[in-house]
C-alpha cells in the first residue's frame, strides 16, 4: 500500500514531495452547527405541527403564528441543518480526495461565520414577517445578497483547492459537489431577482405564470442541488469509508451523475400541474421527472451494493445502519417523486399532505440519516477519541426510524384522505363535503400521530447531541495534526500510456482521444462544462414562457391592485397566508363547484410575486372577493372560530388595532410601477387614494353593524384585498355597457 | 419595453429541441467512452480514491 502515495507514472518520479496538513478545525465547526441548527429547525417543526393538531397552540403572539414559522422551519432544516452537514462532509472529504489543505483558511472561516450569520438573520426576519413569499427563497434581498457573497467565497475556496490539488483524478464525489455549488449559485441569483421597496421589502421582477415557473424551477432544483447531489457526493465518499470497500460501480456513478444533472433541471413544472401554467411546460416537467427515476435509482443501487460482501457488518455497525436506511429512503422518495409528477396522480396529491409526507421521507430519511451516519463516522476522527456510546447510536437509529415511519404513514394517510374528500360527490351530484373545514378536522388524529413521530425523531436528535457532546468532552488536550506528504502535480499532465500504435477506425480514434479523461483532470474546464449544461438546459426550458406571449393570454378587465389593496396584499404576504391558502383553482369540477371559476393565466399578470400556494390547509382564496360581506372578514380575522367553530386558523386581532402606514404605500406602488405594472395616477398620490378607499370600506363595515373606528386600521387594507380577489374577470359584462 | 417583448422578438423557440439533441449526444458520448476497454483500469483506480487517503497518511514516517 505504501506505493500508492506515488503516482503510477515514472515521469513523475522526480516530482518533489510536499508536506501539508488538513484543516479539520473547520470541519468540527460545521459539525457543531449541523447539530445545533438541526435541533432548532426540528423544534420549530414540532411547534407548527402542534399548531395544526390543536389551535390552542396558536398563541396571541403574531411572531409565532404558523404562517411566519413554517418558512423558518423549512429554511432551517434545508439550509441550516442539511447545508451545514454538506459543508461539514465536503470540507473533510474534499481536502483528502484532493490531497490538499483548503485553498484559504480565511475563506473557510468566512464561509462558516457568514453562513451562520445568514441563518441568524433568517431566524430573526422570518418571524418578523419579512418575506419574499417564494418557498425556500423567502429571505429578503439584503440577506439574499449576503448568501450570494458567502457562496462565492465558498466556490473560490473550493476551486482554489482543486487547482492546488495533488491528486490528478477528480473523484466522482467532487463532481457532485461542483455541480451543487455552481447550480445553487445560478438558481439562487435568478429566482431572487427583485425590485426593492424598502430595506426589508421587495417584489419579484417576474409576475404570475412566469414567477411561478421561475420559482418551481428554483424550488425543485433546490431539492436536487441542495438536498440530493451534495448528499450523493457525501454518500460516494463516506459509504465506501464505512463499508471499507470501493463503490459498487464507478461507471454507474458517472452515468447517473450526468443523467441527474441533465434531467433534474427540467423537472420543476411538475409542481404546477393543472395550474395556469401552459400545459406543454407541465408535460415536459412530468416527462423529465419520470425519466429521473432511472438515475435516482442508479444512485440508490450503487450506494446499497457498495455493501456487497459486507452486509454482515450492518448488524453490528450503527453507522452502516444509518447509511442503509438513508439510501433506502432516497430510493423510496425518488420512486414516489416521479409517481407524484404524473398528472393524474398529482391531481389527487397536489395541495394535500401527501407532498409533506413525500418530502419528509426524503428529508428525515435521506438527508437526516446520511448526516447522522456521517457525523458518527467523523466523531472519533475529528475528536480523536472513540465515540462515547455505541449503544446510544443504536438507540438513536431505532427511535428515529420509528419516528419517520409514524410521521410518514400518518401524513401520507392524511394527504390521501383529504384529497379524496375534496373530490367526493354524493348521489345527487353535489360535493359530499361542501364545508372545507370538515376535510381539515378529519386529519387532526393524523396530525397528532405526526407530533408523536416527529417527537421521536427529535428525541433521537437529543441522543445524537449527547453523544457528540460527550465524545467532544473526552477529546485530547491538543489535537494531533498529522503532516502529510505527497508529490506535487506536474504543471503539464503527461499521459502515462503513449506508446500504443496509431489507432485505426473511428471508435479507436474516439477512444484514444482521451477527451473525457482530460476533462476529469481539468477542474476548471469541468466546472465550466457543468455550468454550461445547467444554464443551457434552464434557459431553454424557461425562455419560452417569457418569450412566447401566447403562453399568457391577457384579459382586458384585469387591472392592477389599488394602493390599499396592495397594502393588504403585502400584509397577506407578511403573515405567510400563502402557506395555507392557495390562490389557484384547478379546472376540475370539484374545485369549480367548491371555489368558483378556475384560474386563468391572464389573471395573475400583475402578481409580483405569484401567490398560488402549494398546500391547502385552508380553502382556496382565488375567488373569495365578494363572497362574504366586509363585516364577515372583520369578525373572521379577529376570531376565526366565531365564524367557523372548528377552524384551526390563527386569530389576527392585531389587524383591528394596528394602524396602516399610508405613506409607506407610495414606495410600494413605485416599486410595482418600476416593474411595469400600469399604476397611472397612483404613482403620484397612492397614500391619498388608499385613505379614500379605506374610509369607504370602514364606513361600509360600520353600516353592516361593525366597529366604527377602523378607517386607519390594517384590517381595512386586508378586507380591501380579500374583496378584490378574483373579481376582475367578473367585471367583463359591466364594461360592455349599461343595459337599457 | 418589457423583458418578454425583447425575448419575443428574438425568435428562439426552436432552440429547445436543438439543446435537447445536444444533451442527448453528449450523454451518449459520455456513456460510450465509459465502457471502452482502455478506460477500465483508470476507473478501477479512481474508485479506490476515497480508501487511499488513509494510506497516504500511513506512508508518513512516524516517530513511534
Amino acid at each position: 500500500m505504501s506505493a500508492t502515495v506515488l503516482p503510477p507514472s515514472g515521469a513523475v518520479a522526480s516530482a518533489r514531495l510536499e508536506s501539508f496538513s488538513y484543516d479539520d478545525d473547520i470541519v468540527r465547526k460545521f459539525l457543531w452547527a449541523t447539530f445545533i441548527w438541526g435541533l432548532v429547525g426540528m423544534l420549530v417543526g414540532l411547534w407548527i405541527a402542534l399548531q395544526l393538531a390543536n389551535p390552542i397552540f396558536n398563541t396571541s403572539l403574531e411572531w409565532l403564528s404558523f404562517g411566519r414559522l413554517r418558512p423558518l422551519h423549512t429554511n432551517a432544516v434545508i439550509f441550516a441543518f442539511a447545508g451545514n452537514a454538506f459543508f461539514c462532509g465536503a470540507y473533510y472529504s474534499t481536502q483528502r480526495l484532493l490531497k490538499a489543505r483548503m485553498f484559504s483558511d480565511f475563506l473557510s472561516r468566512f464561509h462558516f461565520w457568514g453562513w451562520q450569520a445568514i441563518i441568524v438573520a433568517a431566524a430573526i426576519t422570518l418571524p418578523l414577517g419579512f418575506t419574499q413569499a417564494k418557498e425556500y427563497a423567502e429571505l429578503e434581498w439584503p440577506i439574499d445578497i449576503a448568501i450570494a457573497v458567502v457562496w462565492v467565497g465558498f466556490a473560490i475556496n473550493f476551486v482554489g483547492t482543486m487547482l492546488r490539488r495533488r491528486e490528478r483524478h477528480l473523484y466522482v464525489a467532487l463532481w457532485f459537489y461542483i455541480a451543487s455549488i455552481v447550480t445553487v449559485a445560478i438558481l439562487h441569483i435568478f429566482n431572487n431577482l427583485s425590485m426593492p421597496a424598502g430595506l426589508f421589502k421587495s417584489y419579484s421582477i417576474y409576475a404570475g405564470v412566469q414567477d411561478a415557473f421561475m420559482q418551481w424551477w428554483y424550488g425543485h432544483n433546490a431539492v436536487a442541488f441542495f438536498l440530493t447531489t451534495p448528499f450523493l457526493g457525501l454518500m460516494y465518499y463516506f459509504m465506501p469509508k464505512a463499508a471499507d470497500g470501493p463503490v459498487f460501480s464507478y461507471k454507474l456513478s458517472i452515468l447517473h451523475f450526468w443523467s441527474l444533472v441533465f434531467l433534474y433541471i427540467w423537472a420543476g413544472p411538475h409542481h404546477l400541474h393543472y395550474t395556469a401554467l401552459p400545459e406543454w411546460a407541465s408535460t415536459v416537467g412530468m416527462l423529465f421527472s419520470v425519466m429521473l427515476w432511472a438515475p435516482s435509482w442508479g444512485g440508490m443501487i450503487n450506494g446499497l451494493l457498495t455493501l456487497r460482501g459486507a452486509w454482515h457488518k450492518v448488524a453490528d455497525d450503527p453507522i452502516l445502519k444509518f447509511f442503509v436506511l438513508a439510501i433506502t429512503a432516497y430510493g423510496m422518495s425518488t420512486f414516489e417523486g416521479p409517481l407524484l409528477s404524473i398528472k393524474s396522480v398529482n391531481s389527487l396529491a397536489h395541495y394535500t399532505d401527501w407532498i409533506i409526507a413525500h418530502v419528509h421521507t426524503g428529508a428525515l430519511g435521506w438527508n437526516g440519516f446520511l448526516t447522522f451516519g456521517m457525523v458518527y463516522w467523523l466523531l472519533p476522527r475529528l475528536f480523536q477519541t472513540p465515540v462515547y456510546s455505541k449503544r446510544l447510536m443504536e438507540l438513536h437509529f431505532w427511535i428515529a426510524s420509528f419516528g419517520i415511519l409514524l410521521y410518514v404513514v400518518a401524513i401520507y394517510s392524511a394527504g390521501v384522505t383529504q384529497g379524496l374528500m375534496w373530490r367526493a360527490f354524493d348521489a345527487t351530484g353535489r360535493l359530499a363535503y361542501p364545508d372545507f373545514v370538515e376535510t381539515v378536522v378529519r386529519l387532526l388524529p393524523m396530525y397528532w400521530l405526526r407530533v408523536a413521530g416527529g417527537s421521536m425523531y427529535i428525541i433521537g436528535m437529543l441522543l445524537f447531541g449527547w453523544n457528540i457532546f460527550m465524545t467532544w468532552r473526552r477529546r485530547p488536550a491538543t489535537y494531533v495534526v498529522p503532516v502529510i506528504t505527497a508529490p506535487a502535480l506536474e504543471k503539464r499532465y503527461v499521459p502515462e500510456v503513449v506508446t500504443t500504435p496509431r489507432p485505426v477506425g473511428v471508435w479507436a480514434r474516439f477512444a484514444a482521444a482521451g477527451w473525457h479523461r482530460t476533462w476529469e483532470r481539468m477542474p476548471i474546464t469541468f466546472t465550466v462544462l457543468t455550468v454550461l449544461a445547467v444554464v443551457v438546459a434552464s434557459l431553454f426550458e424557461i425562455l419560452p414562457t417569457f418569450l412566447i406571449k401566447s403562453n399568457v393570454p391577457t384579459i382586458a378587465s384585469v387591472k392592477p391592485y389599488t394602493p390599499l389593496e396592495l397594502a393588504g396584499r403585502d400584509m397577506y404576504i407578511a403573515e405567510g397566508c400563502f402557506n395555507c391558502h392557495s390562490q389557484m383553482i384547478r379546472p376540475f369540477r370539484h374545485e369549480t363547484e367548491r371555489f368558483g371559476e378556475y384560474s386563468k393565466p391572464g389573471e395573475s399578470v400583475y402578481e409580483h410575486p405569484f401567490l398560488w400556494g402549494s398546500r391547502r390547509i385552508g380553502p382556496d382564496l382565488a375567488r373569495i372577493g365578494g363572497k362574504y360581506p366586509h363585516l364577515w372578514h372583520v369578525r373572521h380575522f379577529n376570531e376565526p372560530t366565531s365564524i367557523t367553530a372548528r377552524s384551526i386558523m390563527p386569530a389576527y386581532p392585531h389587524f383591528l388595532t394596528k394602524t396602516i402606514d399610508f405613506e409607506e404605500i407610495q414606495s410600494r406602488v413605485d416599486a410595482m410601477a418600476m416593474l411595469g405594472v400600469p399604476y397611472g395616477d397612483a404613482v403620484n398620490r397612492a397614500p391619498q387614494m388608499a385613505r379614500e378607499q379605506a374610509t369607504e370600506i370602514a364606513a361600509e363595515i360600520e353600516r353592516q353593524g361593525g366597529p366604527s373606528d377602523l378607517a386607519d386600521k390594517q384590517i381595512v387594507a386586508m378586507v380591501a384585498y380579500m374583496q378584490r380577489l378574483g373579481m376582475d374577470i367578473k367585471a367583463i359584462p359591466t364594461t360592455v355597457g349599461v343595459r337599457p | 419595453m418589457k423583458l418578454s417583448d425583447i425575448m419575443g422578438h428574438a425568435n428562439l423557440s426552436m432552440y429547445a429541441e436543438v439543446a435537447m439533441v445536444i444533451f442527448l449526444l453528449v450523454f451518449v458520448a459520455v456513456a460510450v467512452r465509459l465502457f471502452l476497454p482502455s478506460r477500465q483500469q483508470d476507473l478501477r483506480d479512481a474508485a479506490r480514491l476515497p480508501l487511499e487517503d488513509d494510506a497516504s497518511i500511513a506512508a508518513v514516517p512516524r516517530k513511534d
